[in-house]
């Protein structure tokens, strides 16, 4: 069974004063399974933030059904969906979301707090991935304190360390610069090699070349996905680089 | 440019800013219908014709004096937070091509629309209480009002030209704020200064040193007289040590609470502990302050609304009788001839008296050791302790002491009854004075009344002695050391009358200089007299106190609502991300009223704990202005500290509801 499946999703936006509704996305349907790691590619307006939204369960969408592990998100109580979120989601954004008011430990711990975790079992939990992601040095220090690069892993580490079943990463090497991109992509590879389930929203060619699989969206639907085989990175940005010229020249792939 | 694209630029940024702009025009028309209305009040002729004017005008000027101080520096507080607010605006219209000249031509219009408007509106304001608490004031010194309509021209000037300069200053600052600072600067100047605060061990410990003292200068204090030097001394300390405490000490509490890792890491107290780290570097300052305003309000008007709801009290201590007459003692047939005469003379002024009361009495301050009363010289008595230590002494014989009070007590030589007044120690079985020895035979309830002595802010004691010999050697004691300064052996003739209040107070010179004429050196009081003096004396203070206790409460709800509004937007961000990492709505709902809840009440329960602590002390102080009446006190504190509860927590109500829809306008 898919680990993530959406069906047919629409989401409108009507406009508070009753202007034209906005179709963000029309109709998009996909899965995901287990240890895969998906990217997600579109232009800025393609409505691939609309999309990770509503698999997030931030957002609901006018029409459709998002299923996580066989769980209908839409039929989750209002009042238990930021629980569920904690419990079985990560999250990375491209603008970190690390509070100043918190350590780099604090700052990770925080979704293991909110989970009523006791210290023990969250500072045992942090050791393997701080090492992993190379923060054990910098967990005293508090964001405004560390690179951009280093506040991005702290963010990685506080999506892992609920061990969920899906992470969602929104752009996360957006406001990197390229040797840190380079490095928290590799991690990704990393932890999607031991296992974890990667879903990753960019329309940056090189954060897409490491995935597995690259969906495109575009106008509210998937137009196109690309499936790596045994190709290398290079390879792989290659063919997306050409997907790309396609799509934006015009190709029609329905056609 | 357009003609008046300054001024249509100045008044749309006021309009787009209102929900700081307000409060700030706001504030400065209340200042300024106070000051108007104090000005116009020490100024008004009709107070002239008042008993009492020169008392009630000598508070009305302080008052004025305190009022002005209080404008300056709180109008610039207020400004300073708008500035502070409105930096990114103005980077914004750096960047898009305004020159920093043209940003203070607008800044100008801005500043001169805001002072015609609190202008317009603090001189109609203040003039249309300025009548409506006259009366009020009339109505509390128990004099009668008999004026119409007073509006100074003079007093409209000065308080147009005091705000005149408060708005230049301010204006140049706003100028040089932004003068000094460069585009980048002024546009990120929201998000600087979120670091960490340290912890800062030494000035938290000598916080609470100085809380501690000023506390406990408040509360040991046993004399009303060292009570008054110290009281300054313990404000002081106390004042230093709130700022410490809510800035220091805060932070060190709170890191301390942070340190613990199995409280720390729960839901409850994760977010809220370094939450309140983050506010507390913030907001110290200003929680402090409105702390220290809230003990003020409290002390100030409970004071002196004791003091005018208990002076009928304080006038039975301070005027036992009607009309009363102390000078040196003669024989006793001379003395009960001088009290025929008077007797005979206020018969003659319509004044039958009744109820009189006579006797001779020796009365000096001496040094309370133990059992023991001592005579020193003032040289010798500089030191605080000794301070503690003084009490007034009132000697009379037994003769006197049984006509007087009607007893039929016996006494055998070096046998004394004794009486003691407010905190004094009667529990000894023998005394010493000076070089006597006497044995205690009982202790008394009652004394003769004496208002002299009853006014002496020390404590008294009343010593019954077994004849007048006894008096003349104490006399003789006192004497040599007190020198030309040593109280002489009085005469004291006391008696109530029936007659109306204005026979009395005409009577009052009469009696005056009848008395003078036969004996130089006497004392003559009058009750009628006295009243009216001291209802214009408490009527005023507590008008004064009344009136800045709302000035300070309007200054700190201002301070708190601006502290909302500017934690208001800087909190949005942080529980936007709250949310993402998955924190459910109620949680952050509930974890934002703990902090807030924190954050406001804490200058709220610390102010109540100031005031009871300061109870001891003022309750003294208020004993220098004849108040004995403790209970009076306590529930004039209770109701004060209820009514400021309940306003205070309608304040509460009212900005949390702007705060929450700040934060909860979620920033996508």
């Amino acid at each position: 069974m898919a680990l993530l499946e959406a069906r047919s999703i629409q989401k409108v936006y009507t406009t508070r004063f009753g202007g034209n509704p906005v179709t963000a996305l029309s109709n998009v349907s996909f899965s995901m399974e287990a240890g895969e790691y998906t990217v997600i590619m579109g232009e800025s307006g393609s409505g691939k933030t609309t999309l990770l939204n509503i698999l997030a369960a931030l957002d609901r969408p006018t029409r459709g059904e998002v299923l996580l592990d066989g769980m209908n998100l839409s039929q989750i109580r209002e009042k238990d969906i930021a629980a569920f979120r904690r419990d079985h989601l990560g999250f990375v954004f491209q603008d970190f979301n690390l509070l100043d008011t918190f350590s780099l430990r604090d700052n990770i711990f925080l979704p293991m707090v909110l989970a009523g975790k006791n210290f023990e079992e969250m500072n045992q939990r942090l050791i393997p991935i701080a090492k992993k992601l190379d923060i054990v040095n910098i967990l005293d220090k508090y964001p405004y304190e560390v690179s951009g690069g280093q506040k991005q892993r702290a963010a990685v580490a506080r999506a892992l360390i609920t061990q969920p079943k899906l992470i969602l990463a929104d752009e996360p090497s957006g406001a990197l610069d390229s040797r840190a991109t380079d490095r928290l992509l590799q991690i990704f590879h990393e932890i999607n090699f031991d296992g974890q389930t990667i879903l990753m929203v960019t329309h940056s060619t090189k954060a897409a070349s490491h995935a597995n699989r690259v969906l495109f969206i575009k106008d509210g639907v998937i137009f196109h996905q690309l499936y790596r085989g045994n190709d290398t990175n290079e390879q792989m940005y290659q063919k997306i680089s050409d997907t790309l010229t396609m799509l934006t020249t015009g190709g029609d792939c329905h056609e | 440019m357009n003609r008046f694209f300054f001024q249509k630029l100045a008044v749309s940024n006021l309009k787009k800013n209102r929900q700081t702009v307000v409060p700030y025009l706001f504030t400065s028309m209340i200042t300024a219908a106070v000051y108007y209305i104090m000005l116009s009040l020490s100024q008004n002729p009709g107070l002239n014709d008042m008993v009492g004017a020169v008392v009630l005008q000598e508070i009305l000027g302080l008052g004025c004096g305190v009022v002005l101080i209080f404008s300056v520096i709180f109008l610039f507080y207020t400004n300073r937070f708008l500035m502070k607010r409105r930096k990114k605006e103005f980077g914004l219209y750096n960047i898009l091509g305004m020159e920093k000249r043209h940003l203070a031509i607008t800044l100008a219009w801005e500043t001169i629309i805001l002072y015609v408007l609190s202008m317009i509106g603090g001189l109609i304001i203040g003039i249309a209480l300025d009548k409506i608490l006259f009366l009020l004031l009339g109505n509390l010194i128990d004099a009668p009002v008999s004026l119409g309509f007073f509006i100074s021209t003079k007093v409209i000037r000065s308080v147009l030209m005091l705000f005149l300069v408060i708005f230049i200053l301010t204006y140049i600052n706003s100028v040089r704020q932004i003068q000094t600072a460069n585009p980048i600067e002024l546009l990120h100047s929201d998000s600087m200064g979120e670091r960490e605060p340290k912890s800062r061990f030494l000035l938290a410990f000598f916080g609470i040193l100085s809380l501690g003292s000023g506390y406990f200068l408040a509360i040991m204090t046993k004399n009303p007289v060292s009570s008054l030097t110290l009281f300054f001394l313990a404000v002081i300390l106390v004042i230093i040590g709130t700022y410490l405490l809510f800035t220091a000490g805060s932070v060190v509490f709170l890191k301390m609470l942070r340190r613990n890792k199995h409280y720390y890491y729960q839901v409850q107290h994760f977010t809220s502990v370094s939450g309140m780290l983050y506010r507390m570097k913030q907001n110290a300052v200003g929680l402090a302050n409105i702390c220290i305003l809230s003990t003020m309000v409290l002390v100030m008007i409970s004071s002196t609304s004791s003091l005018m709801f208990g002076v009928k009290e304080m006038i039975d201590t301070r005027y036992p009788h009607d009309f009363s007459v102390i000078l040196p003692a003669d024989s006793p047939e001379q003395n009960s001839k001088f009290a025929s005469e008077i007797r005979s003379l206020a018969e003659k002024n319509g004044i039958p008296a009744n109820e009189d009361t006579a006797y001779s009495y020796l009365s000096f301050t001496a040094l309370h050791e133990e059992n023991r009363f001592q005579v020193k010289r003032p040289e010798d008595l500089n030191t605080l302790s000794s301070i503690n230590q003084l009490s007034v002494l009132m000697i009379l014989p037994l003769d006197d002491y049984n006509a007087c009070m009607g007893t039929n007590e016996t006494l055998t030589d070096g046998e004394i009854l004794l009486h003691g007044s407010r905190g004094s120690d009667v529990s000894a079985s023998e005394i010493q004075v000076c070089d006597r020895n006497y044995t205690v035979k009982k202790t008394i309830s009652e004394a003769p009344k004496n208002g002299t002595v009853a006014s002496n802010v020390a404590t008294a004691y009343m010593i019954v002695t077994a004849d007048s010999d006894e008096l003349i050697h104490l006399y003789e004691q006192q004497r040599a050391v007190y020198g030309d300064r040593a109280s002489r052996i009085s005469f004291y003739y006391g008696f109530d009358t029936t007659a109306d209040k204005e026979t009395q107070n005409a009577f009052y010179p009469v009696l005056k200089k009848f008395c003078s004429d036969f004996e130089s050196s006497c004392t003559v009081e009058a009750r009628a007299n006295g009243e009216s003096g001291a209802y214009a004396l408490y009527g005023g203070m507590f008008f004064l106190g009344a009136f800045l206790g709302t000035l300070f409460l309007m200054a700190a709800i201002l301070i708190i609502y601006y502290k909302q509004i500017s934690e208001g937007f800087e909190d949005r961000e942080r529980f936007a991300i709250m949310q993402k990492v998955g924190m459910s709505q109620d949680e952050i709902k509930s974890s934002i009223r703990s902090q807030v809840l924190m954050v406001f009440f804490l200058p709220l329960l610390t102010a109540g704990i100031h005031t009871a602590a300061a109870f001891p002390m003022v309750k003294k102080l208020l004993s220098l202005f004849n108040l004995t009446n403790i209970k009076l006190f306590l529930l004039a504190t209770l109701i004060c500290y209820l009514v400021f509860a309940v306003i205070y927590l309608g304040v509460y109500l009212l900005t949390s509801r702007t705060y929450y829809r700040i934060v909860s306008r979620q920033s996508r």
